[in-house]
């Protein structure tokens, strides 16, 4: 279970980490003109509200959070409601912490070999690389909005993920949306607000968990 | 070799413990509306953040979703991560188990199995004969029902007003502790669960959400 809730989580943050890059974007000039813009960006910070829809609930789950994340690879994945829970990649270590007893516990369950494999497989999208990872394949689409789609290839996510699909505004080129459909019935969509870019972010909230 | 008949019989008779007694009233089928009453009254879905403490002090966080139905005893449920990703997802309706979702270690069927048995002793009131209503020792209000596997389910209520649920194996040893605390809204915010097993685990479960399911 650990493996496969951390390669989730580590998906997601991948996947966001390679969509927050809005000036990437702007020259609508394709996923080599994204790659060489991503380098640019040092830090990103948002705010976000997932809503999982599932068939049993009637209405969408709601969870809300923040997410920080300082080049090459520190992020802070935070969630403040309904369950509070962190995960934090500083340094080469990844750690996740629990809601517990009345504060926060690192979680103990173990998986620390498969965040390891699983930091590799998403480097290439914190690099803004949709394109160069062999897991996914990346198609774009210019509508009113910019939609980035990335289906996985091969089975190693089959029961995990069908598809995700990444919503860029071309007003401001900022990300709008990351939807990760999981099946025909089981979709999370991220609202980004609040985003901002090459902000300072202190390297106490990679080391503080509180 | 009479030694050891009797160090046979000594451990034997230790793992046979007796249910504690319960001081009957007056007969339970005219007083079984007193007996305490946690469970759902119509058919709901709930959402719970779930803490998951195992053995080595390994502990965990889920998000629980169930939909049960008291008047069929269906029901729907689901675990997923506080992340969004589902681990497991299944169906109980006529005691047949529909497994629609299940990543390892939630795929295999005694898990499912246990996992909605947990559940349907949480929100429902136990199926079978209600053998005595009355009071314990230590005074709690008991009411006790033999089910149709050998258990016995003891519905108590604390001196504090608070219900609690104990389901003991045949042997009359405690298998599943359950304690229900802070009803507001029609719904106990608060339920912790212990399970006595090979490997034992508890679960601290708090209510994000509940409303009526839509039949």
């Amino acid at each position: 279970m650990r493996r496969s809730q951390l390669s989730f989580l580590f998906i997601l943050c991948g996947i966001i980490l390679a969509a927050a890059f809005p000036n990437a974007y702007a020259a609508d000039a394709g996923f080599e003109e994204l790659r060489k813009n991503a380098a640019q960006i040092k830090t990103i910070q948002a705010d976000f509200i997932q809503k999982k829809s599932m068939k049993i609930l009637t209405k969408p789950l709601i969870s809300e959070g923040r997410f920080y994340y300082t080049a090459p690879d520190s992020f802070r994945w935070e969630y403040l409601k309904p369950l509070k829970s962190i995960v934090i990649n500083h340094k080469g270590q990844t750690k996740r912490y629990i809601y517990s007893g009345g504060k926060m516990v690192e979680d103990q369950s173990g998986g620390a070999q498969g965040m390891k494999v699983i930091l590799g497989e998403i480097t290439s999208w914190m690099s803004g690389k949709f394109d160069q990872n062999p897991s996914f394949k990346a198609t774009l689409k210019e509508d009113t909005y910019t939609q980035i789609t990335l289906t996985p290839v091969g089975q190693n996510m089959d029961g995990m993920l069908q598809k995700v699909i990444i919503t860029i505004s071309k007003k401001d080129a900022a990300v709008k949306s990351v939807n990760i459909i999981e099946s025909e019935t089981s979709s999370t969509v991220i609202d980004f607000k609040n985003t901002q870019t090459n902000k300072n972010i202190p390297e106490s909230i990679f080391q503080d968990i509180e | 070799m009479k030694l050891a008949s009797l160090i046979i019989c000594i451990f034997v008779l230790s793992a046979c413990q007796t249910l504690p007694v319960i001081t009957q009233t007056t007969p339970p089928e005219k007083t079984a509306s007193a007996c305490p009453n946690p469970f759902l009254k119509q058919k709901t879905t709930l959402i719970h953040a779930i803490e998951v403490h195992m053995p080595g002090g390994i502990k965990n966080a889920v998000i629980g979703i169930t939909e049960a139905d008291p008047a069929t005893r269906a029901i729907s449920c689901a675990i997923m991560t506080v992340e969004g990703m589902v681990l497991f997802e299944a169906i109980e309706t006529d005691g047949s188990l529909d497994i629609r979702h299940a990543l390892p270690p939630f795929d295999s069927a005694h898990f499912a199995r246990n996992m909605i048995e947990d559940i349907k002793l949480i929100f429902f009131e136990p199926r079978g004969k209600i053998e005595k209503i009355g009071f314990l020792p230590s005074g709690e209000t008991a009411c006790r029902w033999r089910t149709g596997n050998s258990d016995t389910v003891d519905v108590l209520k604390t001196s504090g007003g608070l219900p609690e649920v104990k389901r003991y194996s045949g042997s009359g040893k405690v298998k599943r502790y359950i304690k229900f605390s802070g009803f507001t809204g029609g719904f106990y915010q608060s339920i912790e669960l212990r399970a006595q097993e090979l490997a034992s685990y508890t679960l601290f479960m708090n209510l994000v959400e509940a409303r009526p399911a839509e039949n």
